[in-house]
C-alpha cells in the first residue's frame, strides 16, 4: 500500500475509533431523539388535557363534527355529566354542546379557561357550513337555484420567479449549509491542528520523515481527515433519513412532515446536489489552513490557538454572508463566490437563490479544487521545516525558519 | 558504506557543522561522541536528509533519499511515540511506513518484546507503559523491518545497565548480519565496549576518527596503572611522573610526560622486587573525550 494510503488510513482509523468522534457525529441524532421523544411524551399525556367533548342531542351533526375535528375530540364522552367529571379531574379541556333549535345551529361551550383559537375557527367554520346546509334544506330550492348559491369566489397566485412560496425553504437551506460548514470546520480545524500541533511537540515525526516524505505524510494526513469529514457527512444523511424513516412512524409527525412536504423537498434538494460538494471542499481547505497552523505552533499547548486563524477567516465569511442572504445577485456576493474560502459560503447561497448558472458553479468549484491542490502541495513542501523545528520562539521567527529550514 | 564528506552544516552565524568526513562502513559499528552540542544531532539529520547541507553523503553510493528510507532504522534523540496505540498497532504502523507488510511483522512482535524484555502485552497502549519500556518499544520500532543502516542518537540514555546489555547485544547482532551502524553516546564505556570504530566532534569540528585502538594508540601508552603500598608523595617523585591520581586502596594511576620512560619507572618503583600491578596503556576513551573535549576550556 503507498505510504500516502498507510497514513491517510492510520489517521482516519484514529480519529473515527476516538470517543470523541462518535459522541460528535451521533449527539445530533440524540439532542433530535431526545426532542422528540420529549415532545411524543407530552403530545400523548397532555392530549387528553387539550381535548374536548362533544355533546349532542343531534347524533348525526355530532358525528360529523367528530369526523373533521377527530384530534380534537375525546369521541368517548358523550354526556354533559360524563364530561363535567373529566373536566374536574383535568382530563379534559371542557366540552361543547351542540343543537339546533328553531332551525339554527348553536354550539356552547363550557371550559375554565377560553377555547384555543384555532378550534374556535374550526367550531365557527362547521356551524357556518351546517347552518347554511339547513337553510338550504329549509328554503327547498331548485337544483338551479341551489347550484348559484353554491358559487364561490375565486382567488389565485401568481408568483413570479417561485420566490414567494419557497423563501421559507431557501432560507432554512442556507442557515442548514452555512451553519453545518461553519460547525464541522471549527471542528476539524481544532482536531487537526491539535494532532499535528502535538505529534510537533514529539520526536515521532522524525521517526516517520526517515520512513517517509513529508509531502507523502502531510498528504495522506489531510486524505485522512478528508475521509474523517465524509465519513461524518454520510452518517448524517444515513442517520437523517433513517430518522426521518423512524419519525414516520408516529401518527403526529408524520401529519407534519405529510403537511410541510414540499417545504422539506426543497431543504433536502438543496443540500443534496453540487452544495454538498462546496460545503465539504469549503471543510477540506480550511482544514488544511489549520494543519499550516499547527505546524507553527512551538507546543501542544498552544494548539488551540494554531486554530484560530482558520476559525476567524470561517467567521468572517460566514458573517460576510448574513447581509446578502436574500440579496444573493449582489457584486459582492458574485465575486465571492468564486474566492477560495469564501465561496463554500457564498456560491451555495447563489445556487439556493436560482442565480448561479452552472458555469459559474463549475469556474467556482474548479477554482476551489484547484486551489486546495495549490495549497496542500505548498504547504507538504515546508512542512518538514515547519514540523522539525521545536524553537519556542516567536511565530513569525518561527515561520520564516520552517520556510528556509529545508 | 556510508560516506559523509565534506560535510558543512551553518545556522544563521553559527556553524553546526564544518567539513565533517568520514565513512560508516558495513558490518561495522561506528560511535559519534561529543559534547553536547557539538553537531551529532545535525549529522544524524543530514544524513537522513531533514536539512540541507553542503557536502556529500551517500550510502552505497547513492545519495539518502525516499529510495533508500526502508533500509535505514532511526532512533531519535528523545524518545516519542504515539500515546494512544497499542504496542502492536504502533510498531506494525512503522514497520508499513519502512514497506513491511503487517503479516510479516505481526508474527513477529512477540519474540522482539521477549527480547527485549518489554514489561507489557503487546494489546497495552503506549501510554501506560513505563518511560523504560516506551523506549525499548522504540527500539524494537527502529530494528525490526532489518535495517542496513542503522543511527541511534543516545540509545543508551535512560536505560538500566541490564537493559543496556539488552540493546547492546541487538546492536552486535545487527552488525553480524552486516549492517553500518553509527550511534552517539555521552557513555564512553558503552561505546568502547560495542564500537569498532570511533568519530569525535567538537563545536562542530572532526577532532578524532579511527579504530578505537589507533584512537587510543594516537595519544601514546602514558598512563601506567600500579598497585604498591607506596604513598601517593612518594609516587610524584617518580621521573617522568606528572600527576598521580589515586582510584581506590594501594591503586594508583601514573601520568607520564613521556610514554617511553615506562621502563625506567618500572625499575624504580620495583627495585628488581615483586609489585602485583604494573600495566602500561593508553589513555581510557574518557580520559581521550575529556582531553578532547578541554581543550576549548584550556
Amino acid at each position: 500500500m503507498n505510504k500516502t494510503w498507510i497514513v491517510a488510513a492510520e489517521t482516519y482509523l484514529r480519529q473515527v475509533k476516538s470517543w470523541s468522534f462518535v459522541i460528535l457525529v451521533l449527539s445530533p441524532f440524540f439532542l433530535l431523539g431526545i426532542s422528540l421523544g420529549v415532545g411524543y411524551m407530552s403530545a400523548s399525556t397532555g392530549s387528553n388535557q387539550q381535548r374536548i367533548a362533544v355533546i349532542s342531542d343531534r347524533p348525526a351533526l355530532r358525528k360529523q363534527f367528530i369526523k373533521q375535528n377527530k384530534d380534537d375530540i375525546d369521541a368517548k364522552v358523550q354526556t354533559v355529566s360524563a364530561a363535567k367529571k373529566k373536566s374536574a379531574k383535568n382530563k379534559l379541556a371542557g366540552y361543547l354542546v351542540l343543537s339546533t333549535n328553531q332551525q339554527r345551529v348553536s354550539a356552547v361551550y363550557h371550559s375554565d379557561d377560553s377555547i384555543d383559537s384555532s378550534l374556535k375557527i374550526q367550531i365557527t367554520s362547521f356551524l357556518g357550513k351546517s347552518q347554511q346546509m339547513l337553510n338550504v334544506q329549509n328554503a327547498k330550492l331548485s337544483s338551479k337555484q341551489l347550484t348559484s348559491l353554491s358559487q364561490q369566489p375565486v382567488f389565485q397566485q401568481k408568483i413570479k420567479k417561485q420566490s414567494g412560496g419557497s423563501n421559507i425553504a431557501k432560507i432554512a437551506s442556507f442557515w442548514i449549509i452555512v451553519v453545518m460548514i461553519y460547525m464541522i470546520m471549527v471542528t476539524y480545524s481544532s482536531v487537526t491542528a491539535q494532532e499535528i500541533a502535538s505529534e510537533k511537540g514529539t520526536k515521532i515525526m522524525e521517526i516517520i520523515f526517515s520512513s517517509t516524505t513529508a509531502t507523502c505524510y502531510f498528504f495522506g494526513k489531510i486524505i485522512g481527515v478528508m475521509m474523517v469529514i465524509l465519513t461524518q457527512i454520510v452518517v448524517y444523511l444515513v442517520g437523517g433519513f433513517a430518522f426521518l424513516e423512524a419519525a414516520m412512524q408516529l401518527d403526529k409527525i408524520k401529519d407534519l412532515i405529510n403537511q410541510n412536504a414540499s417545504l422539506l423537498k426543497s431543504i433536502v434538494g438543496n443540500l443534496l446536489n453540487v452544495n454538498l460538494l462546496f460545503m465539504f471542499l469549503g471543510v477540506v481547505i480550511y482544514t488544511i489552513v489549520s494543519a499550516f497552523s499547527g505546524a507553527l505552533v512551538a507546543k501542544a499547548e498552544d494548539a488551540p490557538k494554531a486554530a484560530q486563524p482558520a476559525i476567524y477567516l470561517s467567521m468572517i465569511a460566514f458573517f460576510l454572508t448574513i447581509p446578502f442572504e436574500s440579496n444573493s445577485e449582489a457584486l459582492v456576493a458574485k465575486i465571492l463566490s468564486y474566492v477560495p474560502f469564501f465561496s463554500s459560503y457564498f456560491m451555495p447561497l447563489r445556487i439556493i437563490n436560482g442565480n448561479a448558472s452552472a458555469l459559474e458553479i463549475s469556474i467556482s468549484l474548479l477554482v476551489l479544487i484547484v486551489s486546495i491542490g495549490l495549497l496542500m502541495t505548498y504547504i507538504s513542501r515546508i512542512y518538514e521545516g515547519l514540523i522539525l523545528q521545536t524553537d519556542d520562539t516567536s511565530f513569525f521567527r518561527r515561520l520564516r525558519r520552517g520556510l528556509s529550514y529545508k | 558504506m556510508l560516506e559523509i564528506q565534506h560535510l558543512h552544516k551553518q545556522f544563521g552565524s553559527v556553524t553546526a557543522l564544518d567539513d565533517v568526513s568520514f565513512n560508516v562502513e558495513d558490518g561495522q559499528i561506528t560511535g559519534l561522541i561529543g559534547q553536547n552540542g557539538s553537531g551529532k544531532s545535525t549529522t544524524f539529520h543530514s544524513i537522513l536528509n531533514f536539512l540541507k547541507y553542503d557536502g556529500t553523503i551517500r550510502w552505497q553510493n547513492k545519495p539518502v533519499t525516499e529510495s533508500v528510507f526502508d533500509r535505514i532504522g532511526y532512533l531519535p534523540e528523545e524518545r516519542s511515540l504515539m500515546p494512544k496505540l497499542t504496542v502492536e498497532q504502533q510498531i506494525v504502523y512503522l514497520a508499513r511506513l519502512k514497506n513491511k507488510p503487517a503479516r510479516e511483522i505481526r508474527p513477529q512482535i512477540d519474540n522482539w518484546l521477549e527480547k527485549f524484555a518489554v514489561k507489557g502485552k503487546k494489546t497495552d497502549q503506549i501510554k501506560s507503559l513505563s518511560k523504560g519500556n516506551q523506549q525499548k518499544v522504540q527500539l524494537i520500532v527502529t530494528l525490526i523491518h532489518q535495517p542496513e543502516l542503522i543511527i541511534l542518537d543516545e540509545p543508551f540514555s535512560g536505560l538500566d545497565p541490564v537493559n543496556a546489555d539488552l540493546l547492546k547485544n541487538a546492536i552486535l547482532e545487527a552488525r553480524d548480519q552486516g549492517a553500518a551502524i553509527i550511534f552517539s553516546s555521552h557513555n564512553m564505556a558503552n561505546v568502547e565496549s560495542v564500537c569498532d570504530r570511533l568519530v569525535m566532534l567538537r563545536t562542530g569540528e572532526l577532532v578524532l576518527n579511527g579504530s578505537i585502538e589507533e584512537v587510543r594508540n594516537q595519544f601514546g601508552k602514558s598512563e601506567v596503572y600500579v598497585t604498591t603500598p607506596w604513598p601517593e608523595t612518594r609516587l610524584a617523585k617518580l621521573p617522568h611522573v606528572v600527576q598521580v591520581t589515586h582510584i581506590r586502596d594501594r591503586r594508583f594511576v601514573l601520568h607520564l610526560d613521556d610514554p617511553t620512560a615506562g621502563p625506567e619507572v618500572f625499575e624504580q618503583l620495583t627495585n628488581g622486587k615483586y609489585i602485583e600491578e604494573f600495566s602500561q596503556q593508553p589513555p581510557t576513551l574518557d580520559e581521550i573525550f575529556r582531553m578532547k573535549a578541554g581543550i576549548d576550556h584550556e
